[in-house]
C-alpha cells in the first residue's frame, strides 16, 4: 500500500479538484448516502430521543472507562480470549505481528477496520514477510490499486466501474467474464473464497466491545467478517479503547444510530458477537482469540478539550454531509481518517504542525454536527484546533501578519468604517450577475470559489439610514 | 510499567476518583430506560406479520406453514423454484434429521461452493427482520456462510418484538462463541453505490416460517 502523499495539503486538495473522475465518484456515493440516510431518519421519529441516548451511553462509557476496560478484560478472559493492550501504534503493530510469527502465519485475511489502518498493520504484515488479503470488497479494490482508504465506510469509493475493472482484469485470475458490478462482485467472491479457507490467521476490528459479555461485535453487510474469524486457527481483534459499551442492549442502541446514519439502512446484514475460541465440541471456530485494546492518543483526548470526540462512532455521516470533503474526497485529508471527524483526529494521531491545514479546511457551516448521530460539536473541536495551532505559533507569518492587520483595523470602527465604504464599490467592480469569480491578488480564494458580490453599503451605513428614516 | 498500567492510569488521571461499581451499574441500567422512547415501532401488530414484512423489504423470501412436518415440501418448492440440485447441506440437529426427507438429499459438512444450506434458526426479532444463530456443537457457524442460498427454519413462536428483548434473552444464558443476527442476504454497495447481492455471504436468504408452537429449536 502506498503511503498517503506528503506533498502539503493545498496541493493534494488542489490536484483533487483538477479530477473530474474524482468528483463524479465521490458524488454518486456520498448523494446516495445523504438522500438515504434522511430517508431513514424520517422513517424513525424517535431518532432524536435515540439520538439523545446514545450520547448519553457514550458520555457515561468514557466517564468511567477503566471500570469498563477492567470489566471488559476480565470477561473476555473469562471466555478463553487473550487481552493485550497497546499504548501507541508501534506497541499495537509489534503484539499483533509478534502473534503472527509465533504461529508461524504465511496468510493472513482481515476484515476491514479503519484502527487496523491507524495503526499501520498492512505495512506491519508486508515487513513481516506475511500475505495479507483484505476480504471487503472496497478494501480488496483498493488493495489491488495499492491505495489507502478515501472514506470510512466506503474505502474505495473514489474508484469508478470502469476503473475498478481495469484492476480487476490484471487482478483477478480467471478475469471476470464482464464490466457490470454483479459480474465484478461474483469474481471477487470466486478469488477471495479460497483465501478465506486457507489462511493461517483471520483480523478484525470491532465496532463495540461488550463488557459484561468480554464479546466483540464486528458488522458488515458482505458476510466477510464471518469467514474471515471463523476458519483460521487464530482470530485476532484490533480495537480502540473507547469501542466499550456496558452491555449487548447497550450495543443494539448505538447500532440503531450507527446503520441508519453510515448507509441509511436499519440494521447491518451480519451483526457479529465473538466471545473467545472455540468451546469444546463446537463445530467450527478458532482455536486462540487473541484482543488487542489500543490507546494511541486516545487517553490524551480524555484529559483534554478533545474527549467529545471520543463518542464518534465511525459512521461517516460527518463526511457524507460535508462541503469541504464532497468537493476534494478523502486522499487529499493525507491522513487515516478524513472529512471533519478525520480533521479532529488527525492532529491527534500524527501532530498538530504537521496537519493544521486541516482544521482550516472547514467552512464552520455546521452540517455535520448536526448530523453526527451522537452530537459532537465537531466544528467547536475544529475551532479548538485553530486556537491551538494559532497559540503554539504554527500559523504562517502571513497569516499572523493578516490577522494582526485585520485586527488593528477592527479596533478602529472609523477607520474600518472608511476602509469598508472605499473597498465595497471597488468589489462590487468585480461582480458578475451577483458573484465574483475573478479578483486581483484573491485567487486563492476565486480560483476554486466565487464570493457573493457584496451589497452597495456596509451593514452599519444601511442601518443608520434605516434609523434616520424612522425618526 | 507495563501497557496496561500507563493506560489505565493515564484515564484514572484524567477522570478523578471513580465510582462505586454498583452505581455505575445502576446509571447504565438507567440509560436505557423507558425502552420504548428510542426505538422504532413494529411495522405490524402481531410479530409473525411485523417480522415478514420488515424481512421481505430487505430481500429475504419468505414461505410460511404450519408445522415441521411441512418442512420438506416447503424446501422441495424453494429448491425447484430456483433450479436448485435435491443435494443440500443441513444443520445436524436432531429436529431435522427426524424428518422425512422423500425426494431429498440432505448432508452433513458445507462445501466451499455449496449450493444451499439449510439450518435452524434460535429466534427472530420483529423490529428488523433478523433471525439470530449461535454457534454451538450442532450448529457451525460456516453453514451460513459459505452457500449461495440459506434456508433457515424459523417458528413464530420464538419471535422477540425488539433487540432488547434479544439482548436480555442473551444475558440469561452462557455467553456462546458467536451469536449472529442475520438481516437479509448478503450484499455490498462497494463498487459505486450499486447494490450486489451474494458479495461473500449468501446471496439469497429464504426463511420457512412455522406456525406451530413446537419445542424451541437450539
Amino acid at each position: 500500500m502506498n503511503a498517503p502523499s506528503k506533498a502539503p495539503f493545498k496541493a493534494r486538495a488542489k490536484a483533487a479538484l483538477a479530477d473530474p473522475v474524482l468528483k463524479t465518484a465521490i458524488d454518486r456515493t456520498t448523494g446516495n448516502a445523504e438522500r438515504k440516510r434522511a430517508a431513514a431518519v424520517a422513517a424513525f421519529p424517535e431518532f432524536e430521543a435515540a439520538r439523545a441516548r446514545g450520547k448519553a451511553i457514550k458520555d457515561h462509557v468514557v466517564a468511567h472507562l477503566d471500570h469498563y476496560l477492567e470489566m471488559f478484560e476480565r470477561n473476555a478472559a473469562a471466555r478463553g480470549a487473550q487481552v493485550h493492550w497497546a499504548a501507541d501504534d508501534a506497541e499495537a503493530r509489534a503484539i499483533v505481528t509478534r502473534i503472527c510469527l509465533a504461529a508461524d502465519a504465511r496468510l493472513v485475511t482481515r476484515a476491514k477496520s479503519m484502527l487496523g489502518e491507524e495503526i499501520g498493520l498492512p505495512h506491519a504484515l508486508a515487513d513481516a514477510g506475511i500475505e495479507r488479503v483484505e476480504t471487503d470488497l472496497a478494501e480488496h479494490i483498493i488493495q489491488l490499486a495499492g491505495e489507502a482508504p478515501s472514506h470510512i465506510i466506503w474505502p474505495a469509493m473514489h474508484r469508478t466501474r470502469e476503473q475498478v475493472a481495469e484492476l480487476f482484469k490484471t487482478g483477478h485470475h480467471p478475469p471476470p467474464a464482464a464490466e457490470d458490478p454483479a459480474t465484478m462482485v461474483q469474481s471477487a467472491r470466486t478469488q477471495l473464497r479460497t483465501k478465506f479457507l486457507s489462511a493461517d490467521i483471520g483480523i478484525s476490528g470491532a465496532n463495540f466491545l461488550v463488557a459484561d459479555t468480554g464479546a466483540t461485535c464486528t458488522v458488515t453487510n458482505e458476510g466477510n467478517a464471518e469467514l474471515t474469524t471463523t476458519p483460521p486457527r487464530i482470530h485476532i481483534v484490533t480495537a480502540g479503547i473507547e469501542k466499550l459499551v456496558p452491555s449487548t442492549a447497550h450495543a443494539f442502541a448505538l447500532l440503531r444510530l450507527l446503520v441508519r446514519s453510515a448507509t441509511g439502512g436499519e440494521m447491518t446484514q451480519y451483526t457479529t458477537f465473538h466471545a473467545g475460541p472455540k468451546r469444546p465440541g463446537d463445530a467450527d471456530g478458532p482455536e486462540e482469540m487473541h484482543i488487542v485494546l489500543v490507546d494511541n492518543g486516545r487517553t490524551k483526548m480524555l484529559a483534554d478539550e478533545f474527549r467529545e470526540m471520543l463518542r464518534c462512532i465511525r459512521c461517516g455521516a460527518c463526511m457524507n454531509h460535508c462541503v469541504v470533503y464532497r468537493q476534494i474526497g478523502g486522499h487529499a485529508y493525507g491522513g487515516t481518517y478524513p472529512g471533519p471527524m478525520g480533521s479532529v483526529l488527525t492532529p491527534v494521531l500524527d501532530g498538530l504542525a504537521a496537519s493544521r491545514d486541516l482544521p482550516n479546511a472547514c467552512t464552520m457551516n455546521g452540517r455535520c454536527a448536526e448530523v453526527c448521530p451522537v452530537g459532537i460539536p465537531l466544528p467547536t473541536l475544529l475551532r479548538a484546533w485553530r486556537r491551538r495551532s494559532w497559540r503554539e505559533g504554527l500559523e504562517p507569518g502571513s497569516i499572523r501578519t493578516g490577522i494582526g492587520l485585520w485586527a488593528q483595523l477592527a479596533r478602529r470602527p472609523r477607520l474600518y468604517r472608511l476602509a469598508t465604504r472605499i473597498g465595497l464599490p471597488l468589489l462590487r467592480l468585480f461582480g458578475r450577475g451577483g458573484w465574483i469569480s475573478r479578483l486581483p491578488l484573491a485567487g486563492g480564494w476565486t480560483d476554486h470559489r466565487d464570493l457573493p458580490r457584496p451589497a452597495a453599503q456596509s451593514f452599519m451605513d444601511q442601518y443608520r439610514a434605516q434609523q434616520k428614516g424612522r425618526k | 510499567m507495563t501497557a496496561r498500567d500507563r493506560i489505565l492510569s493515564a484515564i484514572r488521571t484524567a477522570l478523578g476518583p471513580g465510582k462505586p461499581p454498583a452505581q455505575i451499574a445502576a446509571e447504565a441500567a438507567a440509560l436505557l430506560d423507558p425502552a420504548g422512547i428510542a426505538r422504532p415501532h413494529l411495522v405490524a401488530p402481531v410479530l409473525p406479520d411485523a417480522f415478514a414484512l420488515k424481512a421481505t423489504a430487505l430481500g429475504t423470501t419468505i414461505d410460511r406453514v404450519a408445522s415441521m412436518a411441512d418442512l420438506p415440501q416447503a424446501m422441495a418448492r424453494y429448491l425447484d423454484a430456483h433450479g436448485l440440485p435435491p443435494r443440500f447441506a443441513m444443520q445436524p440437529a436432531p429436529e431435522l434429521a427426524a424428518l422425512d426427507w422423500q425426494g431429498l438429499a440432505p448432508h452433513q459438512g458445507t462445501a466451499p461452493d455449496e449450493p444451499t444450506a439449510l439450518g435452524l434458526a434460535l429466534c427472530g426479532i420483529a423490529e428488523s427482520g433478523s433471525l439470530v444463530i449461535h454457534s454451538g456443537p450442532d450448529n457451525p457457524i460456516l453453514m451460513s456462510f459459505l452457500p449461495l442460498h440459506h434456508v433457515a427454519v424459523l417458528r413464530e413462536s420464538t419471535l422477540l418484538p425488539y433487540l432488547e428483548d434479544y439482548a436480555a434473552r442473551l444475558s440469561a444464558q452462557a455467553v456462546p462463541r458467536n451469536a449472529i443476527l442475520i438481516t437479509g442476504p448478503s450484499g455490498t454497495t462497494d463498487i459505486e453505490g450499486s447494490y450486489v447481492r451474494g458479495a461473500h455471504g449468501p446471496g439469497f436468504l429464504h426463511v420457512i416460517l412455522i406456525a406451530d408452537a413446537g419445542t424451541e429449536p437450539g
